[in-house]
């Protein structure tokens, strides 16, 4: 890198060579795995648009009641991610822990790819997304938190792939910068995504402060698993072994991931009692739902079992040393996250609004399963963080660091 | 045992005796259920509730308020809720006095097309 | 409930409106006892008018829109036939897979006397709408002089916040239209051409739906809501929209 894009009295040649040499130097499974990823991408893509172009009606399976699906929740749960990788990644970069320093450029490059994954999927849930990009900006509504995370998401966009540039380029101090107007964008973009649901008055699960700060800290949970996670595959698709520093740094990634499952689990636990004492109308029968109803497997097996006590139990007994254990509860982690995020949605909307008043039409809990072009799309929008991923490790050079403790 | 065999056929000769009236009919719902669709949709009248809970005989509705022919009321241009009021029709009982009257409890009769696609479905 | 009236008089109104005070909150404790029994919640009928348009004394003057389009359900008047459904979707085009209005059914089958009651339901039109805060465009919004929630459809994204924020499920996305849809008192069907009523009203042969302006002392609506002999009352009070459907019995 030092020899790389830093220099600016480069050749377009030069980078021309530089950029095919990188790619070329991947594997046969390195290759197999890329056009799988950029295949499921153009299935989603293809399917996505169909959908458009023909009326949404016909091809998912959101209803009046329920009309938020899985492409909402595979939004949350990529700017979750996104979100969670831009503030762990911080720590070192911005604020200076000199031992997060080595995942910073990797963290930074996918909190970008988990994000344009976000983009991509809710692209296809939006029914008009064109006419956002007009009205978002000449019919702006200042109370509307879906308009502010709009807004904040872009903005944190912007600043993340300047940051990211500038790390690349080796400018500190700017990178910095933009790495700290990052942050605050992502925490305000993301707790106003909470703020989406906490701030609807008629949806007893959803409502409250709860949702805003269970997102900031979920997210920050979801970046550690995350970056652990894809440490640990990037050296195997480069094939390399890692130095003391990244070892260090993933160990003190591990510590921090065992105490924001402990953080979550505190949450849920609060949330769900808070629930159920008393019988709150609205809330306890979507909690309920959770407990022991249509959502209990996705709670217990998911939730709770993958996403929160098998990974925390892999990450104390790894000790932040042992990879493969990393590895396996970070992996159990994000599948239990993403299941998080689609009971989250669905949950807080299966309860109808006209429950308590006892009518015929609305007296169950109501169930949602994605259809095939939900479930492609999603598919997709995992598959382009994939792809991006793969083709960051050749084109960055698996996101070598730099010695920036003379900087400080 | 021989004994109570034939309180068993004693009971059930009495009770074949009682049910008398109905059987003689050529039907054993006494009519089944109605579902009027005119002049708005719909209204359920029950054979069953009449008959057998209220205990009404045949005559007392088809002398003069109804024809035996099911449906046939609601071919005249008078069977409208203000006609039930002077004594029309379901208003020769249900005036407040022998039933409930009818402007009250819209929804006991009126069963409205919920109510008459629930009726074809059975 | 007690405790939310008490609340609701936090406010520091000054020593020399003690009596009057009084005086309000002695009548929202009768209102409050003649709360009916409606969809499983006990609702105080003219507590919930308090929480939305202050005092009966002050409001008359304070209706924040003229006309103030508004209206009473005679929700034991209802009897499915569904002509207001059918009237509905003849006057705004709406498609089959859509409804702009519904009629809902309760069973209770260990009522004493009746067992069944239809509730019918539509936009309530709020004060404080959820629907219009959450739109990230603008594309529905409340309208200035009438108070009506409109649409601008051009403006619509279809991010079907609206549908997730609307406690009433009033609004559905229609595809023909590409954008959200919903009730909107006819006003451009209807009002804005001169007839009194909405279709619904027009066409229920039962007096159900009473249409009207609030802001307007001798009309119905007004004399309706503004009466503490029977129980007057609003769905869902607890989200808090300040709805401007009524509903009613006898």
């Amino acid at each position: 890198m030092a020899n790389g894009i830093n220099t600016t009295s480069i050749s377009l040649n030069a980078i021309e060579s530089m950029v095919v040499g990188r790619l070329k130097s991947g594997s046969k499974g390195f290759y197999a795995l890329l056009l799988l990823s950029g295949l499921l991408v153009a299935v989603a893509a293809g399917v996505g648009i169909h959908a458009m172009v023909k009326g949404h009606e016909a091809f998912y399976n959101v209803t009046r009641e329920m009309p938020w699906g899985i492409l909402i929740s595979a939004y949350v749960f990529f700017v979750v991610t996104s979100t969670g990788l831009c503030l762990v990644s911080s720590i070192g970069h911005v604020f200076g822990v000199q031992d997060f320093m080595p995942i910073a450029k990797r963290s930074v490059f996918l909190s970008i790819a988990t994000i344009l994954s976000g983009f991509f999927v809710i692209a296809f849930e939006i029914k008009i997304p064109w006419r956002m990009a007009i009205y978002n900006v000449i019919s702006p509504n200042i109370t509307s938190n879906i308009w502010w995370m709009g807004t904040l998401y872009g903005i944190y966009l912007m600043f993340m792939f300047a940051e990211f540039v500038f790390l690349n380029l080796d400018k500190h101090k700017p990178a910095v910068f933009c790495g700290f107007s990052g942050s605050v964008a992502g925490i305000a973009a993301h707790s106003n995504l909470g703020a989406v649901f906490g701030l609807l008055m008629g949806r007893e699960f959803w409502h409250g402060p709860y949702m805003p700060i269970y997102f900031i800290t979920s997210a920050m949970m979801t970046g550690c698993a995350v970056i652990i996670l894809f440490h640990y595959l990037a050296y195997k698709v480069n094939g390399e072994q890692m130095d003391g520093k990244m070892r260090r740094a993933l160990e003190v990634t591990n510590k921090i991931g065992i105490l924001l499952i402990c953080v979550i689990m505190f949450f849920t636990t609060w949330k769900m009692v808070s629930g159920i004492a008393g019988q709150p109308a609205g809330k306890y029968e979507a909690i309920m739902a959770l407990v022991s109803g249509q959502f209990a497997p996705n709670f217990w097996i998911f939730e709770v079992g993958m996403g929160m006590v098998f990974p925390l139990a892999m990450f104390y007994l790894s000790k932040g040393k042992n990879l493969t254990m990393m590895f396996l509860g970070s992996l159990s982690m994000i599948i239990g996250i993403f299941v998080m995020r689609f009971d989250l949605v669905m949950v807080g909307q299966a309860v109808p609004v006209f429950h308590e008043l006892g009518v015929n039409e609305y007296k169950h809990i109501m169930s949602y399963t994605p259809s095939l072009y939900e479930g492609l799309i999603t598919i997709g929008g995992v598959g382009m963080t994939i792809f991006m991923f793969l083709l960051g490790e050749k084109l960055f050079a698996g996101h070598k660091v730099e010695e920036h403790a003379e900087h400080h | 045992m021989n004994k109570s065999i034939t309180v068993i056929i004693a009971a059930a000769l009495m009770s074949l005796a009682l049910a008398g009236p109905g059987l003689a009919g050529d039907n054993t719902n006494h009519g089944g259920d109605i579902v009027y669709t005119k002049p708005v949709k719909s209204v359920l009248f029950s054979h069953k509730v009449h008959v057998e809970q209220k205990g009404l005989t045949c005559d007392m509705c088809h002398a003069r308020s109804f024809e035996m022919e099911a449906l046939k009321a609601q071919e005249n241009p008078d069977f409208t809720m203000e006609s039930l009021y002077q004594g029309n029709y379901c208003g020769a009982c249900h005036n407040g006095t022998m039933a409930f009257a009818s402007n009250t409890r819209c929804a006991s009769c009126h069963t409205g097309v919920k109510g008459s696609t629930v009726a074809q479905g059975h | 409930m007690f405790d939310k009236i008490k609340l609701d008089n936090l406010k520091n109104e000054g020593v020399e409106n003690v009596p009057m005070k009084e005086r309000r909150e002695f009548l929202k404790m009768g209102f409050a006892l003649t709360g009916i029994f409606a969809g499983g919640t006990i609702f105080s009928a003219v507590s919930s008018i308090d929480r939305v348009f202050a005092s009966s004394e002050e409001f008359a003057s304070k209706y924040p829109y003229k006309p103030h389009y508004s209206m009473v359900i005679h929700q034991d008047r209802c009897i499915d036939c569904e002509r207001c459904v059918e009237a509905c979707a003849a006057t705004n085009h709406v498609p089959h897979e859509g409804y702009r209005t519904r009629i809902l059914q309760r069973d209770v089958p260990d009522a004493v006397g009746q067992k069944r009651e239809f509730i019918p339901v539509l936009c309530n039109q709020c004060n404080l709408p959820q629907c219009t805060r959450v739109c990230p465009t603008k594309a529905t919004y409340k309208d200035p002089q009438n108070g009506i929630v409109m649409m601008d459809i051009a403006k619509c994204i279809g991010c079907l916040t609206c549908q997730e924020g609307c406690p009433y499920n009033a609004r559905y996305f229609n595809e023909e239209k590409h954008a959200v849809d919903k009730c909107n008192f006819c006003f451009d069907t209807r009002l804005s051409k001169g007839e009194k009523l909405t279709g619904c009203a027009a066409a229920c042969p039962a007096q159900c739906r009473v249409f009207g302006d609030l802001s307007d002392q001798s009309s119905e609506v007004y004399r309706k809501v503004h009466q503490i002999e029977k129980a007057v009352w609003v769905l869902r009070p607890e989200a808090g929209t300040r709805p401007n459907v009524f509903y009613t019995k006898g």
